[in-house]
């Protein structure tokens, strides 16, 4: 119990932290002093002390979908393991449940942006679910390799015992981790696919949806986001603990930092994709994954090559 | 015997006749309750003892043939009678509509089709193979035919009617195709002769024979082009017992056909692959189209398709694995593939009761038409969102546990490494279309029944009346038993599926049930999390300023409603990837142009058309249109050609007899 604790504990502390390295490493890439490193959970609680504006054309469905959208996501947050200790949930073929309670809070934000009437949450709505839709093959994929070669089906079993130093291994399982960020990248809506610092409307696809949200309901989102990005960055990191050996102890800190840095100099590096690109860069990552998936396939059945 | 069937047939029709009009669809009630009573006891009594005999009790109009309710056949009763007791109630409110429109033997011949249809189906899954059950299956298409015939006013009913008539009986002239070979080779036509011809002779092409007899009732890609067209035509109850129920008696054909592979690894594997090749790209066509439909029903039909699609791959999965010789993962595909039958049943007759619901309040099924319908039909809105939930395969509600079991069979394959390509295939086709599923899914909630309405018809809907609710609500009942409960259904679905493929049913139990109990703590864990977040917001909020006022609008004050987001508009996205590829387009009317300086009103419409129902249809009717030309050439309309012809056709068959060419 104390370990499920522990292993829970680490991951609040990784997904508070996230969009602090990654503040940090965009000020510092841009040469300026940057906000506090803490700057985004004030800005929460800041939220969490407001009251609200409802509009007058949503529904109950409205005031209820961000309770779904961060209930989904947390429940899916409390499978991750870190590296391995042992999370407070895991069972048998939950890597199936992770995804689809994902697939849940998403369902409930995109229902709660085309509940305002809003042709900019309809928009926001209409690609989140799209690319939702494009991605989904890609995290299954990702998880199929990490099965095929831990030989488990929940995500506790998988990390939890470290395998032997193998090249082959080392090597798709740093693909592996590289297909976890930049799925990080799209479902966070993050550079390429979207940018969430710029004005508001013109930010295409997640922010958008929650316009019309504020005060309690927009902390709730963005709590869920912060979870959201802690649920990838640590399967990334964890596949990455499983080719090096790392423990606990390692894979945290890598996982802060490991996808900080990199959605840092991502965003600071590289301009928005156009988005009728979109499609193909998340086509891209599923083809990628694909690969990885039967270059797997193929170290483990001893084939040369 | 034969007397006493007909009497009971007469009673039927005569009691339903002679009801005064508002009553009828009570003693339809009544006799579709009874037949599902009986349905249910027999399906608890063969749970119980693996096998019931109806020997003393129907004897079959085809003499060795009996009705006999094995553990698969027990499954399929129970989707039966759930389903058509919850469809016969839904009927009352939505038949009331038209009581007035149509003359009281029109309803009449409505309610006889209603409870035909519900018998035939059961007779179907009890009847042991051949000629008897073709009958029940014809029995059923008529019968269903008549249903959608409900509307015959309008021309594209009778259209889609005929339409599906003739698909029918295709896939019937398979089916007696199969029969007749089965029944020369080995002197019967049951089921269990199956087996013998299987070992004896080649077995591909008699399987595939099968299996397009059955997949055209399935909706099976590519003959699936008949359910998009019969749904939006056939009344809604009527389009919720044929997509829920009628179809997967297409699955109970296909189940049939692999219960009958005995032991050969070899031929198994085969039927594997081309069952789980054919769900993959019938689940992946159904949900893409389905998410580029504007129409309600027609979308819903795709979804059907989808599902039929899933159900098969998990079929597959189970015959690819046992032929790899692993039980956990053949019984894994084979819980899931009829666990999720079950559950389709159950969220498909909902959503299209919902459907119904709409269509009798708006008279229109076009999604573009409505929004904002949570505000006028609450309780609608409400148990759309259950079985919108759920077939989405999201947790915690059924629709999920049946994929699960799919994935976790995939998984099983992906890890011990048995037939990995076949899984990986599996497990990328489940993960788009579930990925897609969410995408049609919140197209079809949020255009319908959220934002503002569209057309001011929207705001003068109201509510309709409780039966019609209460009869959503059997499906909802059973759907959050499943979804909440999921480890009590797979001991019953195992033991099922364990009389269908022979797997040890003890595997899964022990395998799952600590899944399942899992999954189980999960959702209500979910459920809590949600409720516990929404009173902590609840309870901050009340001491906050709390206010009302129109959606952000970007600087526009005065947002219309029809800028809102229109079902075209939301699947954008995978038009412009997939439309030209899958889908014909279709337009009425024109858009206003760039010169007109006063535009009047213009009307626009667009429809993507399935591209296999123009390839189809297009040699199709030509052919037919040519063999008529020459059909045509021998009606003169003069009685002395006719004799003529008489006469030709006497020599004709005088001559082959002196020849003994006959």
């Amino acid at each position: 119990m104390l370990v499920q604790l522990c292993n829970t504990l680490l991951m609040v502390v990784v997904a508070l932290s996230i969009t602090g390295v990654i503040n940090r490493t965009r000020a510092l890439l841009a040469g300026r002093k940057g906000i506090r490193f803490a700057q985004h959970i004030y800005n929460v609680r800041l939220l969490m002390r407001k009251g609200a504006v409802y509009s007058s054309t949503t529904s109950i469905l409205f005031r209820i979908a961000p309770c779904i959208y961060l209930g989904a996501t947390l429940m899916a947050f409390l499978f991750i393991p870190v590296a391995d200790l042992w999370p407070l949930f895991s069972f048998h073929g939950d890597i199936v449940l992770v995804a689809y309670l994902l697939a849940l809070s998403r369902m409930a934000l995109i229902l709660a942006a085309l509940d305002t009437g809003s042709s900019f949450e309809g928009m926001g709505a209409s690609r989140e679910a799209l690319y939702g839709a494009l991605v989904e093959p890609a995290l299954m994929m990702g998880l199929a390799t990490l099965a095929l070669f831990c030989g488990y089906s929940s995500f506790a079993d998988i990390f939890a015992d470290a395998q032997q130093l193998d090249m082959n291994l080392t090597v798709i399982m740093l693909l592996v981790a590289y297909v976890f960020v930049v799925i990080l990248f799209i479902e966070a809506g993050r550079v390429p696919v979207d940018d969430p610092k710029t004005h508001l409307e013109l930010t295409m696809i997640h922010e958008v949806m929650c316009l019309d949200y504020s005060g309690i309901d927009m902390a709730m989102i963005q709590i869920a986001g912060w979870l959201k990005n802690a649920i990838f960055a640590m399967i990334a990191a964890n596949a990455i603990a499983v080719a090096f050996c790392f423990h606990w102890w390692f894979a945290t800190p890598l996982a802060i930092i490991a996808t900080g840095v990199a959605v840092g100099v991502v965003e600071s590096l590289r301009a928005r994709n156009k988005l009728s690109r979109n499609v193909t860069y998340i086509l891209t990552i599923v083809a990628l994954s694909a690969l990885v998936l039967l270059i797997g396939f193929l170290l483990t059945q001893n084939i040369e090559i | 015997m034969y007397l006493y069937s007909l009497l009971v047939v007469a009673l039927i029709i005569a009691a339903i006749f002679l009801t005064p009009v508002k009553r009828k669809v009570w003693v339809a009630t009544a006799f579709i309750g009874m037949a599902a009573i009986g349905a249910i006891a027999l399906s608890v009594m063969a749970f119980c003892n693996g096998k019931v005999e109806l020997t003393e009790f129907a004897t079959s109009l085809f003499g060795v043939e009996r009705l006999s309710v094995d553990i698969l056949s027990s499954l399929f009763l129970c989707i039966i009678a759930i389903a058509s007791i919850a469809t016969v109630l839904y009927s009352r409110g939505y038949v009331a509509n038209y009581l007035k429109r149509f003359s009281p033997a029109h309803i009449s011949m409505h309610y006889t089709a209603l409870v035909a249809l519900v018998i035939s189906m059961m007779f179907v899954v009890m009847s042991s193979g051949g000629f008897s059950f073709l009958f029940a299956w014809e029995l059923m298409t008529i019968s269903s035919f008549i249903l959608i015939l409900f509307e015959a006013d309008r021309q594209e009913v009778r259209r889609a009617a005929l339409n599906y008539l003739v698909m029918m009986h295709i896939g019937f002239m398979f089916l007696v195709a199969g029969f007749v070979l089965l029944a020369n080779h080995t002197g019967s036509a049951n089921f269990e002769a199956l087996t013998i011809y299987f070992k004896e002779c080649n077995p591909l092409p008699i399987f595939i024979i099968f299996f397009i007899g059955f997949g055209m009732k399935s909706g099976v890609f590519p003959m699936h082009i008949w359910l998009p067209e019969a749904h939006p035509a056939a009344p809604s109850h009527v389009s919720a017992i044929m997509s829920g129920v009628m179809i997967k008696t297409g699955i109970y054909g296909i189940l049939r056909l692999m219960q009958a592979i005995d032991h050969d690894i070899n031929l198994l594997y085969n039927i594997g692959l081309i069952i789980l090749l054919s769900g993959i790209v019938t689940g992946l066509w159904g949900i893409i189209l389905a998410s580029m439909q504007n129409d309600i029903k027609r979308l819903l039909a795709y979804s059907s398709i989808e599902n039929i699609g899933v159900i098969l791959i998990g079929l597959g999965i189970a015959a690819v694995g046992h032929a790899a010789g692993s039980n956990l993962i053949g019984m894994c595909g084979m819980c899931g593939a009829l666990l999720h039958t079950l559950n389709h049943s159950l969220f498909k007759t909902m959503l299209f009761f919902g459907a119904g619901n709409i269509y009798s309040k708006l008279h229109t099924t076009s999604m573009n038409q409505m929004g904002g319908l949570a505000k006028y039909m609450p309780l609608t809105a409400i148990m759309m969102m259950i079985a919108t939930v759920a077939i989405c395969a999201l947790p915690p509600l059924n629709g999920f546990v049946s994929e699960l079991l799919i994935y976790i069979g995939m998984f099983n394959g992906v890890s011990d490494g048995h037939e990995l390509l076949y899984s990986v295939g599996g497990i990328i086709a489940l993960s788009l279309i579930g990925g897609m599923v969410v995408l049609a899914f919140t197209k079809l909630y949020g255009i319908v029944f959220l934002g503002s309405p569209r057309t001011t018809h929207v705001a003068e809907s109201e509510e309709v009346d409780g039966l019609r609710i209460a009869a959503m609500a059997i499906p909802a009942t059973f759907m959050l038993l499943i979804g909440l409960f999921p480890q009590f259904i797979i001991e019953p679905i195992s033991t099922v599926a364990g009389g269908v493929t022979g797997g040890d049913k003890s595997i899964t139990i022990e395998h799952f049930t600590p899944t399942l109990q899992a999954v189980s703590i999960a959702g209500w864990t979910l459920i809590i999390l949600i409720a516990l977040l929404y009173t902590l917001k609840y309870r901050a909020q009340r001491r906050r300023k709390i206010e009302v006022g129109p959606t952000w609008g970007c600087g526009f004050t005065a947002t219309n409603t029809r800028m809102q987001y229109t079902g075209e508009s939301y699947a954008e996205g995978v038009e412009s990837i997939l439309a030209k590829a899958m889908t014909k387009e279709h337009v009425d009317g024109r858009t206003i142009d760039k010169s007109e300086i006063f535009p009047t009103k213009h009307s626009y419409n667009i429809r993507h058309k399935d591209k296999v129902d123009s390839l189809l249809g297009r040699w199709w009717v030509r052919l037919m249109h040519r063999i008529n030309e020459y059909v045509m050439r021998l009606r003169t309309g003069r009685v002395n050609n006719y004799i003529t012809f008489a006469l030709v056709f006497l020599v004709a068959v005088l001559l082959l007899t002196l020849f003994n060419l006959m």
